[in-house]
């Protein structure tokens, strides 16, 4: 077993740059996930680990070692793609197997390891089938398969249930599941799937347009983006934003139509910029009330979209005075709502990102008398 | 009246059937969308309908007017093919305008490619070739394309398949936005369920090479007459189980429960149980309802909402808490259940809905 290391990776093809000073840490026994949309250079550093794509500058190491223009057949690195791999006119165990053939292993060892991998796979009722004629889902259980078979130190994922059905997805997340916690290789997984992300991960690295942006466990990044972007790439739909005018002057006070009553930046120091800033509000559609009627603390908006998500929840987009954010309720709820809704939400639930889109690490508080004091609030954060 | 309507259709291709008997009605104004399984013949049927296909036998009828012999041409409807090319000489503006080139129709032709480009939020984008674009933009150019026509019809084929989530999810406002604009009816094809709930008012399930249910996306989703309803239109899929119906009395493996069947049967009788995720109850369990003991196998991290996928009496099922951090099972082995008034029950021979349940309460 082996951790991988980037160091101050960069990649261009022509005058276009797909990875710019990447440096990263893999842990050995750990699953990473690069999360990012279509272009983040994702794709791009996972063929450089692999050995498939050579970078433009920087090194890379494995278990310690530079591996840097090593062929990718001596990096003991097993890679499942987003295509599954199937050699035609050969039996499901000789699918598995066919990598360990080139290895010098007893029959007897070879053998436990292919059995190992069917196990663990669930595909024991699929043997006496022809693999060719299986669907992208169970194809790919078979790709899993072999890569398990290796024993690599490192296997690689590139996007792997990207094109199965949707039925199937399910089935292989099981799947991946099993193998990130039963296998414990050092696994790097590709995808622009959050939720395999937030699932599947020990840690995320977020990235766009070549840049890492965050580099995280999953409840740390979606809780607590360090930027808007990670706030509205993670969830479904991820954050809305409301931008606000700032004055430092004010002693962190602030109006937003989020709230009927003024709200106060805890640590107004902390945000950076000029004197008349811009501020936004990030704000999950999870930590926002939908009530029927006005309630205390809630405040009025007008429901502009409507529709189903997963589990047949209502998503709904609600205009307050000025802004548009997006909420969630359940579908008994949902399915009666009306044009005009209340909403509801603690300051404590929004990040405050600052005008260079960072998020700044202070809380959004209830400016008024019957607030709790600041400083209890303060020292729980 | 209905806009489009599909009477009796027929299409094989050699040997090989694509489309048996189909009938099918679109209303105006209204997104309907063809839900069916990846070689379910979606592609097909929406040929069918612009045009590019003649069907062997049946006819396809416009406003009550029959135009299966008419061109793709006289129909003029708009359309999105699935696998979308745009011409990579013409900058964006030139290929979002071309239907309407094509069709000599160029006055005011500068003020609607604006007007579509602004909508779809690639109007900075209009002097750029396509290999300037990102796929999303290229994606928005081709929804252009196939909307600026004046068309009332507008014919998607499975547009977003292979994009991105979070592409996906900001085109499906841009889309349902986009049918208030153009003022007509969107016929759209899926085999994705998430963006059948996101974007249908009414959904046509193609199974088996005839559509074997439609209705509003609320008729469906909350009282599917056919059990494939259930399995595909629901994200994640519905939980089935099997069990026996004598009377009122179904018998399952998570125990038993009385059913109001609208069918009258004596007989014992082998039904499918459907079981939404969302109906899968982890607290608050009532005596009435069926109960199991499960074990987790995974949970899955929506962010704001925890898929639960677990195992009981042998079977595996889903279940959907919708809060990501506090999972109401931390333990790996808990209890759960499941009121029978939100079971779906259909007869396993015929795969349709007989039971209305009813919270009349698990019997011991």
């Amino acid at each position: 077993m082996a951790g991988v290391e980037l160091s101050d990776i960069s990649k261009s093809f022509g005058n276009f740059t797909a990875v710019k000073n990447v440096s990263l840490r893999f842990p050995e026994r750990t699953t990473t996930c690069l999360l990012g949309p279509s272009g983040c250079g994702k794709t791009t550093l996972l063929r450089i680990i692999a050995g498939l794509e050579e970078p433009t500058s920087g090194a890379v190491l494995i278990g310690g070692k530079e591996v840097t223009g090593w062929p990718a057949r001596r990096r003991d690195i097993a890679m499942v793609f987003q295509y599954p791999v199937i050699y035609r006119g050969l039996s499901v165990f000789e699918n598995i197997a066919l990598p360990l053939r080139e290895q010098k292993l007893s029959k007897g060892e070879l053998t436990s390891r292919v059995e190992d991998a069917i196990a663990l796979l669930g595909l024991e009722r699929s043997l006496n089938l022809d693999p060719e004629r299986f669907d992208n889902g169970t194809r790919q259980r078979v790709a899993f398969a072999r890569a398990v078979a290796r024993r690599s130190s490192i296997i690689l994922f590139d996007e792997p249930i990207t094109n199965v059905d949707p039925e199937s997805k399910f089935r292989l997340k099981q799947d991946l599941k099993k193998i990130t916690e039963r296998v414990r290789q050092t696994i790097i997984y590709v995808t622009h799937d959050q939720n395999e992300a937030m699932t599947l991960a020990d840690q995320i690295v977020l990235l766009k347009d070549g840049e890492v942006l965050q580099q995280d466990a999953p409840r740390q990044v979606y809780n607590h983006p360090k930027q808007m972007f990670g706030g509205w790439f993670l969830g479904s739909p991820g954050m809305s934003f409301l931008e606000h005018p700032f004055d430092p002057g004010q002693g962190g006070r602030l109006q937003s139509d989020l709230f009927p009553f003024p709200v106060r930046i805890a640590d107004a120091h902390r945000v950076s910029g000029s004197n008349q800033a811009t501020l936004r509000l990030g704000i999950r559609p999870e930590h926002l009330r939908v009530l029927t009627s006005p309630e205390p603390d809630s405040v009025q908006g007008t429901v502009l979209r409507k529709f189903r998500g997963v589990a047949g929840q209502y998503l709904v987009a609600v205009k307050l005075s000025k802004h548009l954010v997006w909420a969630k309720v359940r579908h008994e709820l949902g399915k009666n709502l009306g044009e005009t809704v209340w909403l509801r939400c603690r300051p404590e639930a929004v990040t405050i990102f600052d005008e260079q889109d960072q998020a700044v690490s202070s809380a959004l508080l209830k400016d008024s008398p019957e607030a709790r004091p600041a400083s209890q609030i303060a020292d729980s954060k | 009246m209905f806009e489009v309507e599909l009477e009796n259709i027929t299409k094989s291709y050699g040997s090989e059937s694509v489309l048996d008997g189909m009938n099918l009605r679109f209303e105006r104004g209204r997104f309907s969308v063809v839900l069916g399984s990846p070689v379910s013949g979606k592609s097909v049927l929406m040929r069918l309908i612009m045009g590019l296909e003649s069907p062997d036998r049946g006819r396809i009828l416009f406003r009550g007017q029959d135009v299966t012999n008419q061109p793709a041409g006289i129909r003029n409807f708009g359309y999105v093919p699935q696998s979308f090319a745009l011409y990579p000489h013409y900058r964006v503006f030139d290929n979002i305008a071309y239907p309407l080139v094509l069709a000599k129709k160029t006055s005011g032709l500068r003020a609607r490619v604006e007007k579509i480009a602004k909508k779809l939020r690639i109007d900075h984008l209009l002097s750029k070739y396509p290999n300037q674009l990102s796929g999303g933009e290229k994606q928005r150019v081709a929804l252009a394309r196939g909307m600026i026509k004046d068309s009332s019809v507008f014919i998607l084929d499975d547009p977003l398949v292979g994009l991105d989530f979070k592409l996906r999810e900001s085109l499906f406002v841009d889309l349902r936005d986009m049918l208030s604009e153009v003022e007509g009816s969107v016929i759209y094809s899926t085999s994705d369920p998430l963006e059948t709930l996101a974007l249908a008012d009414d959904v046509f399930v193609l199974d088996d090479r005839r559509i074997i249910e439609s209705g509003s996306l609320d008729q469906l989703y909350e009282e599917p007459q056919q059990a494939r309803t259930l399995q595909i239109l629901g994200v994640p899929p519905a939980n089935f189980i099997s069990g026996e119906l004598t009377g009122r009395i179904c018998r399952t493996p998570l125990g038993q429960c009385e059913i109001e069947a609208n069918e009258e049967t004596s007989a014992q009788r082998p039904v499918r149980i459907g079981i939404r995720p969302e109906d899968v109850c982890f607290q608050d369990l009532a005596p009435s309802f069926l109960l199991g003991d499960g074990r987790v196998l995974l949970r899955e991290d929506l962010g704001a909402e925890t898929l639960l996928y677990f195992e009981a009496a042998g079977l595996r099922f889903i279940g959907f808490w919708s809060n990501g951090e506090a999972a109401p099972i931390q333990k790996d082995e808990f209890k759960f259940g499941i009121d029978p008034g939100s079971l779906h029950v259909f007869d396993t021979n015929s795969g349709r809905r007989i039971g209305i349940t009813k919270s009349a309460g698990a019997l011991v």
